[in-house]
């Protein structure tokens, strides 16, 4: 079980460097191909975050749909600003911000956020559990039930690990408040999980 | 709750996975959409904006063959000059000044209309209410974004084209409205 957990939750094991070097590598040439509007080069680099782009869309709306509109929202606009990347930050983080912003906007714009509470509530399993090993999908569901600015922050922060500072300016909110939203989202987790009789 | 519970939290959170395969295939929507050109917001907007303008440069013309053929060539008046050093409130709206101005002018330009024909009359005022409404629109539009220096020179152009038709309409004198009424 271990092992399998080791596998599923790390992003770069030792195992994987070379694969990760040469993924490096394919990854520049996509990205300056996909500048000269080569859609084919931006179909692989598509192919290669889009896992992890719908994840954190999925963390974040705990709905399927929106997460699904919010993740090819977020690579039409990748494909849109790519002439203003310059490889300043990594190009994981980079469209990591623009994967944040489209779900950001759509909630804005969007009242469906209480509906999907609702839902939520109701179902037994979140969709975002499904990754998941047997004894972490009562966490994930409990994230999921989250008050959405607590749950922004826990996700940026617990899961993708991102400092304080990088899921304030994320977020568009202070340093200070993201980490009062994490306090607030550990204290109702903790209260969430011991009224499920969950010991983590 | 105590903090051991609380760090336990945090560790088993980044044990939780990252990387969630959508259920379905999402590149074909996205091919789609970036095979369009890309367009801005406002593009609809502006494009109205600007069939607006036309249509109303058009009108004015014939506005102003209908009330003032008989006017001297060569005396157009630098409307530009006017605007040139107009304050701009929030930078769409035209200062209060202006405003008065403006408003003294459209008084006049009702007596004004009175010594034209009713058909002629019917013409201006239609045509009035087509400026107006597109200053209206453009003013909404730049609310939501002040900084649209595309929608900006799209309104002045079309208050341009209001005093056009009131100055035509009236014969009024650019002393009516001089640099120093705005």
């Amino acid at each position: 079980m271990a092992a399998l957990l080791a596998a599923e939750t790390s992003d770069y094991s030792p195992a994987m460097v070379s694969v990760t070097q040469q993924a490096t590598m394919d990854e520049a040439t996509w990205i300056a191909r996909a500048q000269r509007s080569d859609a084919q080069a931006f179909e692989s680099l598509y192919r290669l975050h889009v896992d992890r782009i719908y994840g954190l869309c999925l963390r974040m709306t705990g709905n399927v749909s929106e997460a699904e509109d919010c993740t090819q929202e977020a690579f039409i606009q990748v494909w849109n600003q790519l002439a203003k990347f310059r490889g300043d930050s990594a190009f994981a983080t980079w469209i990591h911000r623009i994967a944040v912003n489209a779900v950001l906007g759509r909630m804005r714009k969007s009242r469906r956020e209480q509906d999907r509470i609702q839902v939520a509530t109701e179902a037994s399993t979140s969709p975002a559990s499904v990754g998941d090993t047997a004894n972490l999908r009562d966490l994930s569901d409990a994230v999921d039930r989250l008050p959405q600015g607590a749950r922004h922050v826990f996700v940026l922060y617990a899961i993708y690990g991102y400092s304080h500072e990088e899921a304030g300016n994320m977020l568009g909110i202070a340093t200070g408040t993201s980490k009062a939203q994490l306090h607030r989202a550990r204290r109702l987790l903790a209260q969430q999980l011991k009224q499920e009789g969950f010991e983590a | 709750m105590n903090e051991k519970h609380e760090d336990k939290l945090i560790s088993d959170a980044k044990r939780l996975t990252t990387r969630i395969s959508p259920e379905r295939d999402l590149w074909p929507d996205i091919a789609t959409a970036i095979a369009q050109p890309s367009r801005s917001r406002w593009t609809p907007m502006l494009a109205q904006a600007a069939a607006v303008i036309l249509l109303v440069g058009a009108s004015s013309g014939v506005t102003y063959l209908a009330v003032n053929d008989d006017a001297p060539p060569g005396e157009v008046i630098t409307l530009d000059r006017l605007f040139q050093q107009a304050s701009f409130g929030g930078l769409h709206n035209l200062g209060p000044d202006f405003q008065d101005a403006r408003s003294n002018l459209a008084s006049k330009l009702d007596q004004e209309l009175l010594r034209l024909s009713p058909e002629v009359r019917a013409g201006v005022e239609e045509n009035l209410q087509v400026i107006r409404d597109a200053i209206t629109e453009i003013n909404g539009a730049l609310e939501l974004e002040p900084n649209n220096a595309l929608l900006q020179k799209i309104l002045l152009k079309t208050y341009h084209e209001e005093l056009r038709v009131m100055r035509d309409v009236g014969a009024l004198t650019q002393s009516v409205m001089s640099r120093n009424d705005i």
